[in-house]
């Protein structure tokens, strides 16, 4: 598991690339949890190059959820693979986060939710 | 695909489960198993033995413990793949578990219980059986 950041306008990017299992979900939520922590409240998340996430990698993305709709801030996550994608449904995660088919989408749907504002 | 069987043998220890990965992968390509099938397979046995790793042989939860052997067996007969995960860790139904709330809003959530509500809903059929000392699950899904 390896993960790249980058900023788009106030939207930090974080790519997560391999597999994220058991030994890579501790990393992976230090990463995530230091950007919240150091104030950032619109995350996405590219998952386009992840080939595979098991239950301890979902809890790292529900935290994450949980604690930025605590904090008025949103978690996107964009270009989830088909296997990925069919994990993220069965366990009932497409109906509460933010999933969008590609960055694009995803940055669209921060710019929504500003609009509703 | 093709026909055939591997038996890995672990020891309780979660660095483990990297290694059983592999295999398992390795294992899903040589018989040319369909990309979903071997995603399934692979995740449903991370889950399960990922459990007997944490919880099934230590006294406190959580806590890791060497030494102990968890053997695992994968057959492919077409159309049928069935796997079984076989420890002598202490007697645990994970059928008996109840499944999380997936329909609950995000704040309502919980953490637990998503490993084997995933392994359940990857396969089509899970059986488990106590055969003193030993904890026998078996599973089995269509190849598709």
């Amino acid at each position: 598991m390896q993960t790249q950041e980058e900023s788009l306008g106030d939207v930090t990017v974080l790519t997560i690339t391999g597999h994220l299992d058991t030994s890579s979900a501790t990393p992976f939520e230090s990463v995530l949890m230091e950007v919240i922590d150091r104030g950032e409240r619109k995350v996405m998340v590219d998952c386009g190059p992840l080939e595979y996430v098991n239950s301890a990698g979902l809890k790292v993305f529900l935290l994450a959820a949980k604690k930025l709709e605590t904090l008025d801030g949103q978690l996107v996550l964009c270009a989830l693979s088909p296997s990925v994608l069919m994990v993220f449904e069965m366990i009932g995660f497409t109906r509460i986060m933010n999933i969008a088919a590609s960055r694009d989408e995803g940055l669209r749907m921060f710019r929504e939710q500003r609009a509703e504002a | 695909m093709h026909e055939g069987s591997i038996t890995i043998r672990l020891s309780a220890d979660v660095a483990e489960i990297e290694r059983l990965n592999r295999i398992v992968r390795q294992f899903g390509e040589l018989h040319e198993l369909p990309g979903r099938t071997l995603y399934a397979v692979n995740l449903a046995l991370d889950e399960m033995v990922t459990n007997v790793i944490l919880y099934g042989f230590a006294e406190t939860k959580g806590e890791e413990t060497k030494g102990e052997e968890i053997v695992v067996r994968i057959e492919v007969h077409p159309p049928e793949l069935r796997c079984e995960i076989v420890d002598g860790g202490r007697e645990f139904d994970p059928m008996q578990v109840p499944s999380p709330d997936i329909q609950a809003p995000l704040r309502e959530r919980e953490l637990g219980g998503l490993g084997i509500h995933l392994m359940r809903a990857l396969m089509d059929e899970v059986t488990y059986r106590r055969e003193h000392p030993k904890n026998v699950l078996t599973m089995s899904k269509r190849i598709r």
